[in-house]
Order: C-alpha cells, then structure tokens, then sequence
C-alpha cells in the first residue's frame, strides 16, 4: 500500500496549522447577535455562518466551555478569517482578543457599537468580512505532511454492523494517520461504558488509564442520577432496530473507531492536544455537539461511520460519511462517501479498506468535496454543561 | 473470496453470533468463529445485524460478545434463539444502578 498518499494540499496558517477548508467564517457569540450575524452571512456567497443560541446567564464551568467553543472554532485551521458579532463590546473583546492568538484576522461588531441597530450591524459585518474573503481568495494551497492533518472520529446512527465494520476500517485509517505522525480524537464518553477496561489498557501511561475510567464512571452515575435507564437513549430507538441492545454492546463496537494505537490524554470538550497521536475527548455523545468539540479543538477532518445512515455533518470540518452496511451504502448515494461494505461481504479485509479510507481522508482535506458539503448539511451544536442563571 | 457463513462471532467466548444477513425460522446458520465454523439452527427469525444465541443461556446469565459482557439474560433462552432487548439488559448505567 506504498501508493497511499502521505501528504496533502492544505491552507498555510500563521500559528504553522493547515488548513483543509478556507472559510471566512461569520460567528454570532450570543443568541441575541444571531440574526445580524447570519444576514451577514447570507449576503456574501460562499461566507460561512454559525451562531449560539446561548451565550447570556451563564456562569462557572458552563461559561468557561462556551467560551472555549466560540474560540476553538474561530481558531480552527479551516478559518481563514473571523467576523465576530456580538451585543456588548466588554464580552465581544474577551471572546475576540482569545481568538486574535491565532495570529489570523479577527473582526468585531458590537450592536452596542451601532445603537442596537441590527441592520447596521449587519451592514458592518458585510464589509468586515467581505475584506477577509477578498484576502482568504488570494491564499493557494501548498503541501503538508499528513502529519499536519488533526482527524474527529465520530458514529451516527449505528448498528451492528458498525462495530463489525465501519468502525474497524476507521480505526486502521486512524491507525495509519497517528503512525504517519498525525493526531486524531475520540469522544463520546457515554460510548467507551463497558469497554472502559479494553480503552483504558491502551493507556500511554497510569494517569491517561485512570482520567479513561474517571470519565465513564462521572457520565454512569450522572445518568443513574436521572433516573432513568441509558437503554432508549443509548442505544436508541435506530441503534436497537439496527440489533444493539446495550451500551456496553454499542460501546464495545464504538471503540473499534479508535484503532490500536496508544492513547496520549483525555481532553475537555474544545481542548486543543498538547502533542500528536491519538486523544480521546470527554464529551457529549450527541454527534452534532461532539462533532463541534472536535471542531473547537482544532480538527480539520472527521471520520463518521453510520450504519442506517445518517446526513448531518460538522459546518467547519469536512465530514466523510462511512457505512459498511451494503443497503445502505446502495440507498444513500449521495450521503456515503465511503463504502466499507466489500469487508461485510467478505471481499475486502480490513487493513486494505482503511488504507482506501486514508487515501480518501488525503483527498478530501486537498479539497475534494464531501456529499455533505455539497448538500451543505453543515452545522455546529453547541454543548451547555449547566443551567441559565 | 466465496463466503459460505451467514452470522459471525467475533470472539471464542462469545455466546451469541451476529446475523449477516436476514436469518428465517428453522434455518441451518453457519456461523464462523474466528478460523472455525459451527452451526446453529435459528428458532425463530434474525434480521441482519441482530444476535443469535450460540448456546442455552439462563436467566441472570451474562451474555458475551466482543469476549466482553455486553448484558445480562433477563430470561432462559436457548440456541437459535433471537437474542435482544426483550431477552437481555444492560448491566451498566441503569436506575437500579448505585
């Protein structure tokens, strides 16, 4: 398999990141600035909006990861520049000056600044970020190593042949990236519960093993808290059509995702890796907030197998939809851009599908178009770990 | 490659094997544990991805796949049968959970 790719066409960024996407991206901090920010958006082809719908009352933990949200994304390689639009200046600077450390341009508009008009936010916001599209257009892209290259792992949907394929295949892709110097992430800490002992022994070390089981021990007994049962939920009603009947079986096929390589940490939702190789994240197990904590991150590229199917994506990070279920990779042609099912027919192995898979990640963060992109399924959810005030 | 199973068991311990295709009552299913086939007649109908059991399970029993448990028996079954959720149940993150 000499023939697979190890480099790629990507964005050079001033912090030395690559980007697999240009953007210029239009980011509303609050939900009260979301609409002035997305007419913004709206008005100029091409320029990506995403908006909170939270962002006031909060305080503690909760304030803290919206914060680093916000920022992550605007930090993300896939950035090339960012308006962000904001109600008063005070909070607006905060997120922006965070953000600004990326050493990429960063806009502000504040309705404080136009009188609460929202039109003439708006209209500001146009400008701002017509000049940062202006500038991203006259960036070409060179080569990187695919070391440069930071991959989100997610499932959607799954069902049993998830966990005996798809998942698997991602894995020897996630396998092949970390080897070639590159880092990627898994999350969904509610799907490591009952093969936190197989995680947990991948471990680079005692205190990684002991933040693995800490972290799905907090998640088991917060939903022990609730009183209810995870079965409904976890695996839900298209994960027990699909023939999951527990968490400790999704789980057991989820982890496949992750490959065989040692793990180097536990992150927060929206931490950034200190180092290469492969993370795991303590995050939600919602795929569209998972996926924005990928994103806030840092990661440019996301693997996401499904079994029934499953069309959302991440609005920053070009998202590769991946099924080793043959009806549904029949099915859903323009949703599936990675056919895993030749392994579930028995015409593949494993190893042979993941380095097919790589040499699509290679093309896709070149600029090869996901079905996803085209369709422009994109979006971003963004995760609220405690109530308003 | 030909294939001559129609349902996987992915490990030596597991007791129940995962249809890879829809499975009908009174079948002959040859199911392949890793370089070594067995075969179990399906009691009832399995659709593609769901779980038939290899052996006679009693209730309260844990169900292995993956060689890991993935729950308990919530009532007797027997081989062939069509393992789920309304034969087994989570062991883990339930409300009768500490």
């Amino acid at each position: 398999m000499s023939k697979v790719p190890s480099e790629f066409l990507g964005y050079a960024r001033p912090d030395g990141s690559a980007g697999t996407r240009n953007h210029v991206l239009v980011l509303s901090i609050l939900g009260l600035a979301n609409r002035a920010a997305e007419r913004a958006a709206q008005a100029l082809p091409g320029v990506l909006y995403v908006g909170t719908p939270y962002g006031r009352g909060q305080y503690g933990d909760d304030k803290t990861a919206h914060r680093d949200q916000l920022v992550g994304l605007c930090r993300n390689p896939n950035i090339a520049g960012a308006v962000i639009v904001g109600a008063d200046r005070g909070a607006l600077e905060g997120i922006a000056h965070l953000a600004a450390a990326s050493g990429k341009p960063t806009r502000t508009v504040a309705l404080d600044d136009t009188h609460e008009d929202s039109l003439d936010a708006s209209a500001a916001a146009i400008r701002h970020a017509g000049e940062l599209a202006h500038a991203a257009s006259r960036l070409r892209r060179e080569k990187f190593p695919a070391s440069a290259l930071f991959m989100g792992v997610e499932c959607g949907h799954s069902d049993a042949t998830s966990g005996l394929v798809a998942n698997p295949v991602s894995g020897a892709c996630v396998d092949r990236l970390v080897d070639t110097g590159g880092t990627a992430v898994v999350g969904e800490t509610v799907e490591w519960l009952g093969a936190e002992h197989i995680v947990a022994k991948r471990a680079a070390n005692d205190a990684v093993a002991k933040a693995i089981v800490d972290a799905v021990l907090r998640r088991e007994q917060a939903v022990a808290r609730t009183g209810q049962d995870l079965t409904g939920n976890n695996p839900g009603a298209e994960n027990i059509r699909g023939g999951l009947s527990s968490i400790e079986e999704k789980s057991l096929g989820a982890i496949a995702k992750t490959g065989s390589r040692p793990i180097q940490g536990v992150l927060a939702l929206a931490e950034r890796p200190a180092g290469k190789g492969l993370y795991l994240m303590d995050g939600p197990s919602f795929s569209p907030e998972s996926l924005t904590g990928f994103a806030a991150a840092g990661a440019q590229l996301m693997l996401f197998t499904t079994g029934a199917g499953n069309a959302f994506t991440n609005a920053i990070a070009p998202t590769i939809k991946i099924t080793g279920r043959p009806d549904t990779a029949r099915r859903l042609v323009q949703q599936i851009d990675f056919d895993a099912s030749p392994v579930f027919e028995g015409r593949e192995d494993i190893a042979d599908a993941g380095a097919r898979l790589f040499e699509l990640v290679m093309a896709v963060a070149s600029g090869a178009a996901t079905w996803g992109e085209i369709h422009g399924e994109g979006a971003e959810c963004f995760t609220r770990i405690g109530a308003s005030m | 490659m030909e294939i001559t199973w129609n349902a996987i068991a992915i490990d030596p311990a597991d007791g129940v094997a995962v249809a890879l295709r829809d499975l009908t009552a009174g079948e002959k299913v040859i199911v392949r544990i890793g370089g070594k086939v067995e075969t179990v007649t399906a009691r009832e109908a399995v659709a593609l991805g769901h779980k038939i059991a290899l052996r006679a399970h009693a209730a309260g029993e844990p169900v292995m796949k993956y060689g890991a448990r993935i729950a308990i028996a919530t009532q007797a079954f027997a081989a062939g049968d069509h393992v789920h959720v309304h034969n087994i149940k989570s062991a883990r993150a339930r409300k009768e959970s500490k």
